[in-house]
């Protein structure tokens, strides 16, 4: 596991009259190699959570295993900046982040807080850029002439620069049209299927956790809620009912078919099927 | 910063929030002043209870003014460091190897340190029982009298209170922006000087631009909801000087008198 | 003629293109609209242009007979009530209260009716529990629900939603939808919404679909949505019933386009019983 946390609690403020546990009592492991996505509702903890992730918080309780790495709360961790390499953070809305004159040194930025010499740095950033589908001759451009689509991902190449194992997005598409959001999960399937990254990705979009994740965790009052494989997540409404998660299109239109009497077995998680069961239960007359 | 409470608005309910903010300024600029008058010990004693009754009347714990105090007590130390090494006047105290402090050194700090603690209670009488739009508000009546003479009194106030208004949401988005560059490796605690400059200007940059874009968006909402600057607008808050009012401005003008006369007159 | 009146619009930000490019389309009183295109399609530009934020450079805006010019500018800007993206960027009042007085005071309403006024728009939002909290304390929703009411409180006949929704989670999405359909029904006012939320668009009279600074289609969102080709030319979503269709006509099933899901799966029923 490259990432478990256990009875991990984070409390804010503590001994003021602004104190407030976020996280109580966390358990989680997440599993290498894959795309896990975090759902829950605005000030459930996620953010919080994502933020241990590279020690940006440390745990007021419990311990979080990381890599090869152990924080533990109440004890001081070392070899923090590392951790901050291999796991690369991505914030809600990266494009604030950027300040270079030009994208290629404001990717740089990263790989050269790492210690890599200016070469490198221009070379990991340049293949950054290519990771994220920028073209060529955008790299020395100021990032504010950039649309808003090429600043986010200008920002997420920043952190590919800094070749993290993996790679923790809070919201990335926030504020992003359907053409854009759509190349951007594509492109974090890339960076998963082609490159080995383990991803998490905070999200509200039900589709993009079923069309794109392999793991869900829900997480709710500071608390996990459930932790499962997306396809047993989506099998039926039910769950995300219990939960007051709008389910994905798909699923909502297997439940409307079976309310009206067609027969749709519950492994059926693609629309080709979908479409062919229906066919089947309309077409004999 | 839930550890500031220097300034912070306590919302409770006593007679002295309900005070009109007109009167409540000028009293606590009289009262100001006074601490100034060298009026000794008596004065600085009847001060001290004049605003502690205040204190108490507006419900704020003593604890909480001890808490804007601690950040002050580093530099009452320094002070009082200069003073034993500077001040060789009035009996000598002690002699630490032949090094003698003087009550002189210690009585100026303490002189210092109590009129400190007088403006941090007067100030925060004002500024912990009063909200900032009332604050501004009463600015601005303040300064209406002022126009005459070109002072754009209302324009000061809006601008006041949209940055008061603003303040939680800059500090929220600079915190965000220490955390994404952090995540980029900046190192803010350690580093050499030019390092130091690169992560600086990694926060200053991108805090620029959005409060660029957000004091855009502003200037559109403003505008679309009819605000115009310079032109006649009624106001929702309309303030009101009520006996209480009347009563705090006179206790405050004869604190005044009282410390004028003890430090002058007698 | 409708409430709004545009006629071969032009802007652009700079020299080298344009941003709104002979755009003109009509809004009839009473109806909601929507416009929709992908980002930097220029449809926020439109509302800007429309609400006087920015000035145009051809063409003609004419909103409920009155030509929008330096003259009607603030006739105008009080006729057209518009929302923004951003909940925080567009709080001015410390408190939910002040906020929506302050647009009451930019228009001189007396400061004896104001409470009323203020009260009555806050029920409207469903905001009135909220009256003196500060804006630290709202949620995203709530905020926009108080800008809602900041508006309304100065009786717009038009409402312009500038994606008033999309910075919000799925809670604050739905909340600001059901009351600005609320508001379309009751009231009847005039909705004029720049959104890439669908099922909004599927609800809507009216839809027009920028492109490069250009209008590509209008017309109900059953003939706009239809097309599955073109709207991937412009980079929208496709409804899901519109997918669903295509795969059932590649099994041999053959359907009318829906825009919604309830319409499919009720014609598919019909196909059953007939079975």
């Amino acid at each position: 596991m490259p990432i478990s946390f256990e009875h991990v609690g984070h409390t804010y403020s503590v001994g003021t009259p602004f104190e407030y546990a976020a996280l109580k009592d966390v358990n989680l492991d997440i599993r290498e190699g894959k795309i896990t996505a975090i759902i829950g509702m605005t000030g459930s903890g996620k953010s919080t959570l994502v933020q241990h992730l590279n020690a940006l918080l440390l745990p007021t309780e419990g311990t979080i295993r990381i890599l090869d790495r152990t924080i533990t709360a109440g004890e001081k961790p070392k070899k923090l900046k590392s951790l901050r390499k291999d796991v690369g953070l991505v914030f809600q809305f990266p494009e604030y982040q950027l300040f270079e004159e030009t994208v290629l040194k404001d990717v740089a930025f990263g790989p050269k807080n790492f210690g890599a010499t200016e070469d490198e740095a221009a070379q990991r950033a340049a293949k950054a850029l290519k990771q994220v589908g920028l073209p060529a001759d955008i790299a020395k451009k100021s990032p504010l002439e950039l649309s808003g689509g090429q600043k986010r991902r200008t920002a997420i190449a920043g952190i590919l620069a800094m070749d993290p194992q993996i790679l923790v997005l809070d919201e990335p598409t926030a504020g992003l049209d359907p053409a854009g959001t759509a190349v951007m999960m594509e492109l974090f399937r890339t960076l998963n299927k082609e490159y080995g990254k383990t991803i998490l990705i905070v999200t509200h979009d039900m589709e993009q956790v079923f069309r794109y994740c392999d793991d869900v965790v829900v997480v709710a009052d500071g608390t996990i809620r459930t932790k499962m494989e997306v396809k047993d997540f989506f099998r039926d409404s039910s769950l995300c009912k219990s939960m007051n998660i709008l389910p994905p299109a798909l699923i909502r239109m297997k439940d409307m078919l079976t309310e009206k009497g067609f027969e749709i077995p519950e492994e059926i998680d693609d629309i080709k099927s979908l479409a062919e069961c229906v066919a089947g239960q309309v077409n004999h007359g | 910063m839930g550890n500031i409470t220097l300034g912070r608005y306590m919302p409770l309910d006593s007679p002295v929030h309900k005070m009109d903010p007109r009167a409540k300024i000028m009293a606590m600029l009289l009262v100001l002043i006074s601490i100034f008058f060298p009026a000794g010990w008596i004065g600085y004693g009847i001060l001290f209870v004049a605003v502690s009754f205040v204190i108490i009347l507006s419900k704020l714990s003593f604890g909480y003014i001890w808490k804007s105090m601690k950040p002050m007590l580093m530099m009452l130390f320094f002070l009082l460091i200069i003073n034993v090494f500077f001040t060789k006047t009035g009996d000598p105290l002690f002699t630490v190897g032949g090094f003698t402090v003087y009550t002189d050194a210690v009585l100026n700090t303490l002189y210092i340190a109590v009129r400190l603690l007088l403006m941090i209670m007067i100030t925060t009488c004002l500024t912990a029982t009063t909200k900032p739009l009332d604050m501004t508000l009463g600015i601005e009546n303040l300064l209406k009298p002022f126009e005459k003479i070109h002072v754009p009194a209302h324009e000061i106030a809006m601008l006041i209170s949209i940055a008061l208004r603003f303040i939680p949401d800059l500090i929220d988005e600079t915190q965000r922006i220490i955390k994404a560059q952090e995540s980029r490796g900046v190192d803010l605690q350690e580093g050499k000087i030019s390092e130091r400059i690169g992560a600086i200007l990694s926060l200053i940059v991108p805090l620029f631009v959005s409060s660029f874009q957000r004091a855009e968006d502003l200037a559109n909402a403003m505008e679309a909801r009819g605000y115009a600057p310079g032109e006649k607008r009624t106001r929702y808050k309309v303030l009101k000087m009520e006996t209480r009012d009347y009563i705090l401005l006179f206790c405050a003008a004869a604190l005044l008198a009282c410390m004028a006369w003890l430090a002058f007159f007698r | 003629m409708g409430i709004i009146d545009v006629r071969n619009l032009n802007f652009s930000y700079d020299e080298t293109s344009k941003t709104i490019n002979d755009v003109s389309f009509s809004v009839e009183k009473g109806t909601y609209t929507t416009i929709v295109g992908h980002n930097g399609s220029g449809k926020s530009t439109v509302a800007k242009l429309i609400a006087g934020l920015l000035e145009k450079e051809g063409g003609s805006i004419v909103i409920d007979g009155l030509e929008l010019n330096i003259e009607n500018l603030y006739k105008i800007r009080s006729k057209i009530g518009i929302v923004f993206q951003n909940p925080d960027n567009q709080f001015i009042g410390s408190t939910v209260r002040d906020d929506i007085a302050f647009g009451l005071e930019n228009h001189c309403v007396p400061q004896e009716k104001m409470d009323e006024i203020i009260n009555t728009n806050a029920e409207k939002v469903r905001m009135t529990k909220y009256l003196d909290h500060e804006p630290t304390h709202l949620s995203g929703g709530q905020k926009q629900r108080v800008a809602i009411a900041g508006v309304l409180a100065m009786k717009p006949d038009i409402l312009i939603f500038d994606e008033a929704t999309s910075m919000l989670d799925p809670q604050g999405k739905d909340e600001i939808k059901k009351v600005i359909r609320g508001l379309h029904e009751e009231s009847g006012l005039t909705i004029l919404s720049i959104t890439h939320d669908i099922d909004e668009v599927a609800g809507s009279d009216y839809v027009v679909a920028l492109d490069g600074g250009k209008v590509v289609m209008t017309g109900t969102p059953h003939e706009v949505f239809g097309d599955e080709q073109k709207l991937r030319q412009m980079k929208l979503d496709v409804p899901f019933s519109l997918k669903f269709a295509r795969e059932l006509a590649k099994a041999g099933v053959k359907t009318d386009k829906h825009i919604t899901m309830e319409g499919l799966v009720e014609e598919l029923c019909r196909y059953r019983s007939n079975m």
